[in-house]
């Protein structure tokens, strides 16, 4: 059975091309524009890897988003890839400047920094997901 | 206590007794003498304490100030850190956007799909023209940050400024669906400015009003002389801002909690900082009220340009 991936971002062209390319290869994709969304979505459905941007300007940023599904048992075993469009270093670096992160370390997966590799994509999707 | 405030020279009590002669018998001269001592001794020493006092209540207020200095640099030094950041991920998520579709489209994967290569490549000119934006408006916040006052103004006619704002603006509400009144007073005071960056303030002010007012609800502009002032205001019926954000709209980078959810809405927050910083360098005031669901009010106001014997040379700029 595909695989099913949920793309967690606010930018739809990062959206729409990471869907192309996951489809493409057999992923099933589904989408959730912001954090609000990803938790609703996650109610009704379990996939097999969340993609996660760590800063939506909309409702709760990845950070939240991430923490809140570590904190929910029936998501357990569930992969998160978070991708940023800065750099890991300085989002860790920024998230323990924030006064509303834990400041411990991003409780992910994987992390990727945007743009993403087609190639890097699938191969760190395949790794997670496996795992 | 002898009073609060140290004097260097307190008054000295008339000492009894004859000061030039030393009489060896004289006991209640030397009693009055030394209880004269006494009494400046007393004195002095009140006022040394005083002095003590004063001196470590400020030093200890120099303290106050000096944490509090210190706590306001690590602010500002915070605030340029988090700032960088901000600007770095605005111009790479674009970017990266870009590279995405370029990517997808030479990687081969929408192959013979014309139609959905050409939206999105419609799609990645319009994210570079983003960052161009973005870049413009960062470039015009340091050149106002470094040139306060010096830029190069002239004196305008608010008129030939304002109607290519109105007409471009009028279309926008058109194509938005949103109700759109400008009224223009009888006579536009001159101003004295620097009218590329007026443009903007006028133009930025009527477009967050448009962009921010649903479809069906209304926007009405008002510029006018008002005294001795060009007053300017913009009245939507739009979103509004909550109360407990209204004094951060004029920080960078900040956009309202409702502007953020609405993910159409483009922009990242410097229209208004840029604003402000230019009706500051005009001397000028704005105001913004609001309430939140029912609409925003923004009145700027800049000083009439008087047009005295000098024939608008620099030289009127009235320094005010």
């Amino acid at each position: 059975m595909a695989k099913r991936v949920l793309i967690v971002d606010d930018d739809p062209e990062f959206v729409e091309t990471t869907k192309i390319i996951l489809e493409a290869n057999g992923y099933k994709t589904q989408v959730a524009n912001n954090g609000g969304e990803a938790l609703a979505r996650l109610e009704k459905e379990k996939p097999d890897i969340i993609l996660l941007d760590v800063m939506m300007r909309t409702v709760g940023d990845g950070v939240w988003v991430s923490q809140k599904l570590r904190s929910d048992d029936r998501l357990r075993g569930v992969p998160i890839l978070m991708i940023t469009a800065v750099n890991k270093e300085s989002d860790t670096r920024s998230f323990r400047l924030d006064p509303n992160s834990d400041g411990d370390f991003l409780p992910v997966d994987g992390f990727l920094e945007k743009p993403v590799e087609p190639d890097v994509l699938l191969r760190e999707v395949a790794r997670l997901i496996k795992q | 206590m002898a009073g609060t405030q140290h004097s260097p020279e307190p008054e000295r009590p008339a000492r009894p007794a004859a000061a030039g002669k030393f009489e060896p018998h004289d006991t209640a001269g030397h009693l009055a003498r030394i209880k004269g001592w006494h009494h400046e001794f007393e004195t002095s020493l009140d006022s040394l304490v005083s002095y003590l006092q004063d001196l470590s209540k400020r030093s200890q207020q120099a303290q106050v100030e000096c944490s509090r200095n210190f706590s306001r640099i690590a602010d500002l030094s915070r605030a340029k850190t988090r700032f960088t950041y901000e600007v770095s991920h605005e111009i790479k998520a674009p970017l990266a956007a870009v590279y995405n579709i370029l990517n997808v489209i030479i990687e081969g994967y929408l192959k013979d799909d014309r139609e959905k290569q050409f939206d999105l490549l419609t799609r990645a000119r319009y994210r570079v023209r983003e960052v161009i934006a973005l870049l413009n408006d960062l470039l015009m916040l340091s050149l106002l940050e470094e040139s306060t006052g010096k830029l190069k103004k002239e004196p305008l006619d608010m008129k030939a400024i304002l109607v290519p704002v109105y007409e471009d603006m009028k279309e926008y509400a058109a194509e938005r669906e949103v109700r759109f009144a400008w009224q223009w007073g009888d006579e536009l005071p001159a101003l004295f400015g620097n009218p590329e960056l007026l443009r903007r303030v006028f133009m930025n002010l009527v477009d967050n009003a448009v962009k921010y007012t649903d479809p069906g609800g209304a926007v009405e502009v008002e510029a006018r002389k008002d005294g001795d002032t060009f007053l300017f205001r913009v009245a939507d019926t739009g979103i509004g801002i909550p109360e407990d954000e209204l004094p951060r709209v004029f920080d960078i980078f900040f956009r309202g909690s409702r502007a953020r959810s609405e993910s159409k809405a483009e922009g990242m927050g410097l229209g208004l900082s840029l604003v402000k910083r230019i009706v500051d360098d005009h001397r000028g005031t704005i105001t913004v009220s609001s309430e939140f669901g029912v609409g925003t009010t923004i009145t700027v106001r800049f000083l009439e340009h008087k047009k005295g014997g000098a024939g608008g040379e620099a030289s009127t700029h009235s320094g005010r």
